[in-house]
């Protein structure tokens, strides 16, 4: 029964939420600060590279997952610098990150075309739990970095709406020159978690290499989850919790694709199946939009805006 | 973190001339000496990689055609990139509506080739891509004025449909645009009426100098027309434009539709000349993208797009000759395209503001007397 290609399906939908959970999540903590960081694909292509090269040379994973988390932060360093110090067009500025990351990607990346890793992150097994039909795969055949997402998505959810730092965030984000006011560094606080932000992108793009895919095919290896995460913080409205059961979704359609092919579901031509996940993105966007502000949908009021004091 | 000094920004109330040129280009040199380190770093000889480049792209015969047969596209992704910027619509997905521009520049050359002459089949393969790039970017450009939607995500998804679009035309057997014999899928050729001849024994066409004219009478546009007032009111202030009674949601879908027609007809040039089939190979080259790079570099300014269209070709052209004269990976070029344009933006905030670092006395002050 659990061997049955939609159960299958399903635990591997969940797995590759993981990638989605992590990307998006970093996304979104950097939004509550304000910054948009559209470099999020760029993030996690380079990571994922750097994770397996770090992984491949040294035998473990582990310090792949730091190696590429770490990667993910200085990458989006530069952002921070470009984008809160230097006041810079955020969009281009992410943008520019998407190019440049491609590019480093690839040009690292040209070695191991096509090479597999000895050892990937191997899925925990509860026993007779992971046996149960249907739930089992789902529920309790996933690896520990899925688990911890899970953990981390609920504890950021905690994080933003229960903690003095979470209002301190949510606040930089809606209203810089009230947070400014209280004595507290705005720029400050939106570079830490630009950085922080990054480097849970960087642990996503890592997972997506070290776990899920386990070969690199350069840019095809991410094709476009970073652009999928992003859209999904607005589908989320900016709520952790909410992001899970996006990623689910997003997941699943991500996976369709392979599922129906694995078992010769030929009516519908491969090519409009690759399309699905970008389509059910993109309508599930539109059909949430709202005519005027998109703070209906509660986006962080001053998102993309620099924060000037002196000219308050 | 407290740091014993800060940065200061003093905002310029205007930009000395010199420094208007002198922070582009110095952001070029920025790049290729930040690039150089990291080739050392890697293992390459920077100086050989550049000098190679060099010669490859702008400094030899066929190095130069090269590189402006290939700025011909660029120029026409730049253009539409810009186009949007100006009024800070960020059209991204400048790469999809290119991949369309050559699905349906490729459509009109098969289907109408051996009906009409080459006088007008021409013409009717650039319309019909500028059309059919038009049309990729309808839906986000509609939205976007009626629901505010994103145009940055929406624009982009399309571009990931494109080219699957691409590969079902190609990929899919008995396809209307696939070659019947081949090993390897292809796109079929069409007919000779569609193509241009390039010039002498280049890879150059005569479309680059259909899009030059092009770029300079869209900058006369922008600057000299009721349409590029309109435009300009409305990205520097939403509000005077609604006082003034100029309808931003009009604006929004034809100045979208605009980038997305310029971004078409990149596509459709491929057709004319360089390809002369849709060419699976399109969807990893990227020319929609650099397109951004193009627009940022220039900072919006169309005729400035023609001089940064050419270096970024020349990068190209010159990247892509390293990997078969010497070992380094092409990607060396995209790289530097996104180094140049993260050092542009650093750039900019020198030339919008005067920059001092201060020494953070009052935090000491303070520090002290508690």
């Amino acid at each position: 029964m659990n061997s049955n290609i939609w159960v299958l399906m399903s635990a591997d939908s969940v797995a590759l939420a993981t990638t989605l959970i992590l990307a998006a999540l970093g996304a979104l903590f950097t939004e509550r600060s304000g910054v948009l960081n559209l470099g999020i694909e760029g993030i996690l292509l380079t990571s994922a590279i750097t994770s397996f090269i770090a992984a491949d040379s040294s035998g473990s994973i582990w310090l792949g997952l730091v190696v590429g988390s770490l990667l993910g932060a200085v990458l989006a360093g530069i952002h921070a610098v470009l984008a809160v110090t230097l006041r810079a067009n955020q969009i281009v500025s992410g943008l520019a990150l998407v190019i440049f990351g491609t590019g480093l990607a690839n040009f690292l990346g040209k070695p191991y075309e096509g090479k597999n890793i000895e050892t990937k992150i191997l899925p925990l097994s509860f026993g007779p739990l992971t046996d149960i039909p249907v739930v089992g795969p789902v529920l309790f055949g996933q690896d520990p970095i899925t688990y911890l997402t899970v953990a981390l998505a609920v504890g950021a959810s905690w994080y933003l709406f229960r903690t003095r730092p979470g209002l301190e965030l949510r606040a930089t984000g809606d209203d810089p020159a009230t947070v400014d006011a209280q004595g507290l560094k705005v720029s400050s606080i939106r570079i830490r978690y630009t950085l922080a932000g990054g480097a849970m992108v960087g642990l996503g793009g890592s997972w997506l290499m070290l776990a899920e895919s386990a070969a690199w095919h350069q840019a095809a290896t991410t094709n476009g989850i970073g652009w999928i995460a992003l859209a999904l913080v607005v589908f989320a409205s900016w709520r952790p919790i909410r992001l899970i059961a996006g990623a689910i979704l997003f997941g699943f359609t991500l996976q369709l694709p392979f599922t129906l092919q694995a078992e010769n579901i030929t009516f519908i031509p491969q090519a409009f199946l690759q399309m699905v996940p970008y389509a059910v993105t993109l309508i599930s966007l539109i059909a949430l939009s709202r005519p005027g502000s998109s703070n209906a949908l509660g986006a962080p009021r001053a998102l993309g805006t620099p924060f000037v004091r002196d000219e308050r | 973190m407290n740091l014993p000094f800060r940065l200061a920004f003093e905002q310029r109330t205007e930009t000395p001339r010199r420094l208007a040129v002198m922070v582009p280009l110095l952001s070029v040199l920025a790049a290729i000496v930040a690039g150089g380190i990291f080739l050392f770093a890697t293992g390459y000889s920077p100086f050989e990689t550049y000098s190679n480049m060099l010669s490859d792209g702008f400094f030899s015969s066929t190095g130069i055609t090269d590189t402006l047969g290939l700025s011909t596209v660029l120029i026409c992704t730049g253009i539409a990139a810009a186009f949007a910027f100006q009024m800070n619509l960020y059209n991204i997905g400048g790469e999809g509506q290119l991949y369309l521009g050559m699905i349906g520049g490729a459509w009109a050359g098969l289907f109408f080739g051996d009906r009409l002459p080459g006088f007008v089949m021409i013409p009717v393969v650039l319309l019909v891509g500028a059309a059919c790039g038009a049309l990729w970017i309808a839906l986000p450009a509609f939205v976007r004025a009626r629901l505010g939607t994103s145009e940055i995500v929406t624009t982009l998804l399309l571009t990931y449909i494109g080219a699957s679009l691409v590969n079902h035309f190609i990929y899919r057997a008995g396809s209307y645009f696939r070659a019947p014999n081949t090993l390897f899928p292809q796109g079929r050729q069409v007919p000779d009426s569609a193509m241009l001849s390039p010039l002498g024994d280049t890879t150059m066409y005569p479309t680059f100098f259909m899009v030059t004219v092009l770029a300079v009478f869209l900058w006369w546009v922008v600057r000299r027309t009721e349409f590029g007032y309109r435009i300009q009111v409305i990205s520097d202030s939403p509000r005077a434009a609604r006082y003034a009674g100029i309808s931003a949601q009009r604006t929004t879908v034809q100045v979208m539709m605009i980038s997305g027609a310029l971004s078409g007809l990149g596509g459709a040039t491929l057709i004319v000349g360089t390809f002369g089939r849709l060419d699976p190979g399109i969807v990893v080259l990227g020319y929609g993208y650099a397109g951004i790079v193009i627009a940022a570099l220039a900072r919006n300014n169309m005729a400035a797009i023609i001089v940064s269209g050419i270096l970024f070709a020349g990068l190209r052209t010159g990247g892509d000759k390293l990997q078969i004269s010497t070992d380094t990976p092409i990607h060396i070029g995209v790289m530097l395209q996104g180094a140049i344009l993260l050092f542009a933006l650093g750039g900019e905030a020198f030339r919008r503001y005067r920059v001092r670092v201060v020494r953070a006395q009052t935090a000491t002050a303070q520090g002290a007397a508690q």
